[in-house]
């Protein structure tokens, strides 16, 4: 394993380093699979008593940075990771984290209020909140008899 | 999960560990970023769903160590349907160089991004040391 230090003269391995960890970045960190062919964010559904629940993990995206659409059916998450600004790519000495423009289309379950639909951004974790449509009583469908 | 301040494979991969009173949690390696200014390095690690009351940053020695504990991040009865991530907290630590200022390292927590600076030590002029003759 390399070490860098300030002041070493290392420069050759760590331009290597360097060179290793961007073509890897370009296999592990497009921007459709977070981990390999994963779309990014990674989302979980959980359904509960008056709602559908997803969450996600969406660090360094900031609220105004986050866009929620919703069209037949269809969720669109879109949003931006844009942090560090403006550091020259040789000033870096690891770079893991995603960075850019990312979006997600998701269908949503069936029998839910859209106009209700809430989410929250805290943390760097995506709540997005669903309300199930309420229980609709059986209606009686009157059969009438047929001429004979 | 020990390493110097650059190098890494461990890159978001995750390790169950055996952690308090034989409670099974994910522990998971979070994705850094280094990079280097002219007052030193800036660090940024993707820890989300920590708060500032659940990271604990600490020194010790030499070694720069994150644990971000996650909290529950759905109400309790909550029926999964639909899984593609694990909940699990995040820990990784890092072996500081000499050149790192130990006691003016800081830190902030921002939409679940953690930013740690390290400046530079300030270098220390040669001193001259003047010998003399009886």
């Amino acid at each position: 394993m390399p070490v860098f230090r300030w002041g070493q003269t290392w420069d050759a391995f760590r331009d290597l380093e360097r060179e290793v960890d961007r073509l890897l970045s370009n296999v592990n960190f497009t921007f459709q699979g977070y981990r390999v062919g994963r779309q990014y964010p990674a989302l979980n559904l959980y359904e509960l008593e008056d709602e559908f629940l997803f969450t996600a993990e969406v660090p360094g995206t900031k609220v105004e940075e986050l866009e929620l659409t919703m069209a037949g059916g269809i969720m669109t998450i879109k949003g931006l990771r844009s942090d560090p600004e403006g550091i020259p790519e040789e000033r870096f000495r690891r770079q893991e984290r995603l960075r850019g423009p990312w979006q997600r289309s998701i269908s949503i379950p069936e029998r839910v209020q859209e106009e209700q639909l809430t989410a929250e951004l805290k943390d760097g974790l995506l709540k997005i909140h669903l309300p199930k449509v309420e229980d609709v009583s059986p209606r009686q469908i009157p059969v009438v008899e047929g001429d004979q | 999960m020990t390493e110097e301040l650059t190098p890494s494979t461990t890159n978001g991969s995750r390790v169950v560990n055996q952690l308090a009173a034989n409670v099974e949690r994910n522990v998971f390696t979070p994705p850094i970023d280094i990079y280097e200014t002219d007052e030193g390095l800036v660090l940024h690690a993707d820890l989300p769903g920590v708060t500032i009351d659940s990271l604990e940053l600490q020194v010790q020695d030499n070694k720069l160590t994150l644990f971000g504990k996650v909290n529950p991040q759905i109400p309790d009865g909550a029926k999964p349907l639909h899984r593609e991530y694990q909940v699990g907290d995040f820990l990784r630590s890092f072996i500081l160089s000499d050149e790192v200022d130990h006691e003016r390292i800081s830190a902030k927590l921002t939409n679940g991004v953690l930013e740690v600076t390290l400046p530079k030590a300030t270098q220390v002029e040669p001193r001259k040391i003047e010998v003399k003759t009886d």
